[in-house]
């Protein structure tokens, strides 16, 4: 039985359509087998045709919501093969923006973790809480989403006076809602329900499949690049790196709660302390690059960033190989769906931040009578939430 | 991390660790030693996890590049092998999340991985044609159209 539903074209977070084979006995998830690539677009072979300035762009282009990683850690590394000191000042401004966007990545995920629950309500008010958030990163750059602000040699906006003044305004109202948001996470029985003792990942398999970002630091695995390998100017600035040791779902949502806070509070840290200066180093436009390589890493909202760039001394790359963060917490989502409830699979393929809306198609073997069910997300959804309701009454 | 350190727990020459910068290393290692040398590394100090494993095209070698992460540095092992025979030894069985960047090098390499569970497509559709590697220098993005039809 196929349904073609679709559950595309308006959703914001549509990006990485990937299909999962799930082995299930009775309810219990057995194994999993998946498949990735309906939209691998062979950047970093369009890359080798393209010169570095153009690849900023595309660069941007990589993610819709964490763009600004991506640019971030592309502009690194040709930074690195040029020798180019960047402006303090356009440092300062990078990790600003890295962590608005940090933010704005954190109350997306809140409230699509909170749609899989069926939980709606805290779907709108996390999805208002961002649009604040989002308005303030246009006001920056004149984009809500691929801000266009990283280049080769700095940034091409400025924060001003008046800026400031408005993004403090909002800092301060983000800061109210996110102790709202851990009340009401720590205390809702349907999140706590749904979440708690769910997908267990515990510290040693999270090591072993070398998981990165929240959903290692859910398992207790302190590890963050903004700490561990400082770009930007996260070396000047003093911020706690968040960890859970819940392993589960909960844990991960109170991690990327806890790290909207600690994103607040370094904003300001930079916001008071960012030195005056120039923005930017310019670079020609046409630029031969010296040869060499070059690896840089940034820690993007959904984990580790990796970038690595080998230069043969032309206008182009030789070679630009991207590990973007969902690719490397892949594994680690595997081991925590087998032995899971077929009800509990949205909310733990959630909760490692993937791009959810994009798990198109679900396909289930019954190990038992060896049927065959084709299910689309929404099939998946609607099952989740009925089987909850009817078991737990919500 | 310094240098030293890396010469002492890998046991290897001075003369194949290259430092790149602040925090960056890399180590030059022949292909029979790859796995001896992972398992030293995930004995080391401050190992966090596998970052990802690179493959590019150098001449008539492809060489890959295992990206470890440490607390405190990067270390690049870079192993080369003859593009006749790509074939290395897999690091599953020491690293198991190694095995989603061996699948995607097998895509679009066809590094043949020694030991791997699984090597079936990843990434490519299932009319690829046998025996063509995207990512190789030969293959151009004109030459995708042609075999798998569309437009531009």
């Amino acid at each position: 039985m196929t349904f073609e539903i679709p559950f595309g074209p308006q959703h914001p977070a549509l990006e990485e359509p990937i299909n999962f084979m799930f082995e299930i006995d009775e309810e219990r998830v057995v194994n999993v087998k998946l498949r990735l690539g309906y939209v691998h677009r062979g950047i970093e072979k369009i890359a080798e045709s393209r010169n570095y300035q153009q690849l900023v762009y595309l660069s941007e282009r990589i993610c819709g919501i964490c763009s600004f990683a991506h640019t971030l850690c592309y502009s690194q590394s040709v930074e690195e093969l040029l020798g180019l000191e960047v402006p303090e000042r356009a440092k300062f401004i990078r990790t600003i923006l890295a962590e608005m966007e940090r933010i704005q990545n954190h109350y997306l995920w809140l409230g699509l973790t909170a749609k899989e629950m069926g939980f709606e309500t805290l779907f709108m008010y996390a999805w208002r809480d961002r649009e604040i958030i989002i308005r303030m990163l246009d006001m920056i750059s004149g984009k809500r989403v691929n801000y266009g602000v990283n280049t080769i040699g700095g940034v091409r906006r400025d924060i001003t006076e008046s800026m400031i003044g408005r993004i403090e305004e909002s800092l301060k109202h983000l800061e109210v809602r996110a102790e709202y948001y851990t009340k009401v996470c720590t205390k809702d029985p349907l999140i706590l329900r749904r979440t708690v003792g769910v997908g267990v990942l515990r510290p040693r398999e999270a090591r072993a499949l070398c998981a990165v970002g929240p959903t290692a630091r859910a398992s207790g695995i302190a590890h963050d690049i903004r700490a561990d390998d400082p770009y930007a100017a996260y070396g000047e600035i003093p911020f706690k790196v968040v960890t859970y040791r819940g392993c589960d779902v909960a844990s991960r949502m109170y991690v990327r709660i806890d790290e909207i806070k600690e994103s607040i509070k370094i904003i300001r840290y930079a916001l008071k302390n960012m030195p005056d200066g120039p923005i930017r180093v310019r670079v020609p436009i046409l630029m031969k690059v010296p040869k060499g390589e070059a690896v840089s890493r940034v820690e993007a909202p959904r984990g580790e960033n990796l970038h690595f760039l080998k230069s043969n001394g032309s206008d182009k790359p030789e070679r630009w190989k991207i590990r973007a963060p969902t690719l490397a917490n892949l594994s680690s989502l595997c081991r925590m769906l087998i032995g899971i409830n077929l009800a509990d699979i949205p909310v733990v393929i959630a909760g490692i931040d993937p791009c959810i809306a994009c798990a198109e198609r679900v396909v289930l073997i019954d190990s038992k009578r060896d049927k065959w069910k084709i299910w689309n997300g929404k099939d998946l959804w609607r099952y989740a939430n009925e089987w909850y309701r009817k078991k737990y009454g919500f | 991390m310094r240098r030293s350190e890396i010469r002492r727990e890998l046991r290897i020459r001075a003369r194949d660790i290259i430092v790149q910068r602040d925090r960056r290393f890399i180590v030059n290692i022949e292909k029979k030693s790859l796995k001896r040398v992972i398992r030293r590394l995930l004995k080391m100090k401050n190992y966090t996890h596998l970052s990802t494993i690179t493959a590019l095209e150098v001449g008539s070698k492809i060489e890959l590049i295992y990206h470890i992460a440490f607390t405190d540095a990067l270390i690049s092992i870079k192993v080369q092998i003859s593009k006749d025979e790509p074939i290395l030894p897999s690091i599953v069985d020491l690293i198991p999340g190694a095995s989603l960047y061996e699948r995607e090098i097998h895509d679009l390499f066809g590094v043949k991985f020694d030991g791997h569970p699984d090597l079936s497509p990843l990434l490519l559709p299932d009319n690829w044609p046998e025996g063509v590697y995207p990512l190789r220098k030969w293959w151009s993005t004109d030459r995708t159209l042609s075999k798998l039809g569309g437009k531009r």
